[in-house]
């Protein structure tokens, strides 16, 4: 029990053998990135027409979805946590605020809260402008991007609310008890002993989140944010090539995402104690 | 002489379960009281009412000259009331020294050095000075608690609360932990102990205290408690000691 290796049997590979030579620790999927990265550049340089000017038309458009995956993943990871702690709040108003945002966000489909943000809210805004009358609310225009990022953040937040209440809650009582009876505040148990634990049980689905959302972000294409789908479209929708087009925007959705779950499982390994 | 903890007819429920049924206590300075009774007799729940974990219903409790009844006053008694776990409760993503040190630094507001100098000291105390860099589950059970009971004493606290210290642990590691609190209790530490390591009890306990549904049945010196002839006393006693 006391003394235990240093290195973890396989070192988190999916298949290990043990005394198995170098062949064994091939990962299969960096094996799978490298062949949809393979794929691409295949389709890139041997047929330049029209997979390479595919690639050229979208290349803003990778940067929107990332832009707009990133941002507001920083948000959602924010409004996750305080819904989380919401949620599992002895404050009743707190907590009910808290329910009421997650049950009512997750019972909306994400394509029509979008269409929502973009089209009912700037509506709604400039009519309480024009009831209170300040010029400012009154001349009030959705930004795509803005309304993007509020929407996916508002949407996503509710699923991270529940990610963090539940990782908060599967740490033991009796860590919290412990840190509590050497003095800490409920806050400082929290801080130090609580979250700091939640964290590692979390990661996995806040990982999925992340890859969740970068394939979501898609949608964000109705609201007039030209993001790599819209991008794709609007390329279809001057050379007639659905084929070409569709497949080269997958195979650049698949990159991402498979590039993305290999960061999720190195910072997983790297937030395991040992154990 | 004023008691270090005084607990006046305090009553306990948990939704309909009336867990204390008007417990009155005192525990003086450097005494050490063990509580035993039955499972469900609110020996751990009185235990926890003395450092708050537990909100009692009704009565008083005082550690310290510090009436529990205001919620400011329960941070400063804590800090004064150091608690040891059945199940050790050791903060997991901590090495052994941060778990000593990390309450010291944060609460008691001392520095790094400082606290893991203080932290350092106890490990040798209590013969572990070798897990400093050690995770807690690459301990024992019985270093795990070791390491729990420094970690209390880390704060200096004036008492020391134990919720069945060793009950969780294989029989060949129980001694190792009751060693470690004889030393305590020769030292003088006003300890009160739910144990039934009946031992223990007679080489340090200065009263025993039977507790069942709630109310204390009986309270003696060790020797003349388990020696008693109150009923209900003997019938507990025949169980845990012919187990």
């Amino acid at each position: 029990m006391a003394e235990k290796p240093k290195t973890r049997p396989g070192g988190g590979k999916l298949f290990y053998i043990p005394g198995g030579d170098t062949f064994t620790r091939i990962d299969p999927w960096w094996g799978l990135v490298a062949l949809v990265v393979v794929a691409a550049v295949v389709l890139v340089t041997v047929w330049p027409d029209p997979f390479w000017n595919i690639l050229v038309f979208v290349r803003g458009g990778i940067i929107v979805t990332v832009s707009i995956t990133v941002i507001s993943f920083i948000f959602i990871m924010v409004l996750g946590l305080l819904g989380g702690l919401g949620r599992l709040s002895r404050n009743r108003v707190l907590r009910g605020f808290a329910s009421l945002y997650v049950e009512l966000v997750r019972g909306v489909p994400l394509l029509v809260q979008l269409i929502w943000w973009y089209f009912a809210f700037p509506v709604m805004i400039q009519a309480v402008g024009k009831w209170l009358d300040f010029s400012f609310m009154i001349e009030y225009q959705a930004n795509p991007i803005a309304t993007a990022i509020i929407g996916l953040t508002v949407c996503y937040g509710a699923y991270m609310s529940e990610i963090c209440r539940a990782g908060i809650q599967s740490i033991p009582k009796g860590q919290m008890e412990a840190a509590r009876s050497l003095g800490m505040s409920h806050f400082q148990a929290m801080r130090y002993i609580i979250l700091p634990q939640s964290i590692r049980v979390i990661l996995p689905p806040v990982g999925n989140e992340f890859i969740a959302l970068l394939k979501d972000s898609s949608l964000v294409s109705v609201v007039a944010v030209a993001d790599l789908t819209r991008r794709g479209r609007e390329f279809m929708a001057t050379h007639f090539n659905p084929i070409e087009v569709w497949t080269m925007v997958a195979l650049i959705y698949l990159v991402m995402t498979l590039l993305s779950a290999r960061g999720v499982s190195w910072l997983e390994k790297k937030n395991r104690f040992e154990e | 002489m004023e008691p270090i903890i005084h607990i006046e007819n305090v009553h306990k429920h948990f939704g309909r379960v009336h867990a204390l049924r008007g417990i009155s206590l005192d525990v003086y300075k450097g005494e050490v009281v063990v509580i035993i009774g039955p499972s469900g007799s609110g020996k751990s729940t009185l235990l926890r009412c003395i450092n708050h974990l537990e909100e009692y219903n009704e009565g008083r409790i005082v550690v310290d000259s510090t009436p529990l009844d205001d919620t400011k006053n329960i941070n400063v008694v804590r800090q004064e009331v150091g608690m040891v776990f059945q199940s050790f409760n050791l903060f997991s993503h901590l090495r052994v020294i941060d778990n000593l040190a990390l309450a010291q630094r944060i609460v008691r507001r001392r520095t790094r050095e400082e606290a893991e100098k203080i932290a350092t000291d106890l490990l040798v105390k209590v013969g572990i000075p070798d897990k400093a860099q050690a995770y807690p589950v690459q301990l024992s059970g019985g270093q795990q608690q070791r390491v729990a009971i420094a970690r209390a004493l880390a704060m200096n606290p004036k008492i020391m609360l134990f919720d069945e210290p060793t009950s969780a642990l294989d029989p060949e590691m129980i001694k190792e932990v009751l060693d470690v609190m004889l030393a305590l209790a020769k030292e003088g530490m006003t300890m009160v102990v739910v144990s039934h390591e009946m031992g223990f009890a007679r080489a340090a306990g200065d009263r025993m205290i039977l507790m069942d549904e709630g109310q204390i049945v009986e309270e003696a010196t060790p020797d003349k408690l388990l020696t008693s002839s109150h009923e209900r006393t003997k019938q507990f006693l025949s169980k845990v000691l012919n187990l």
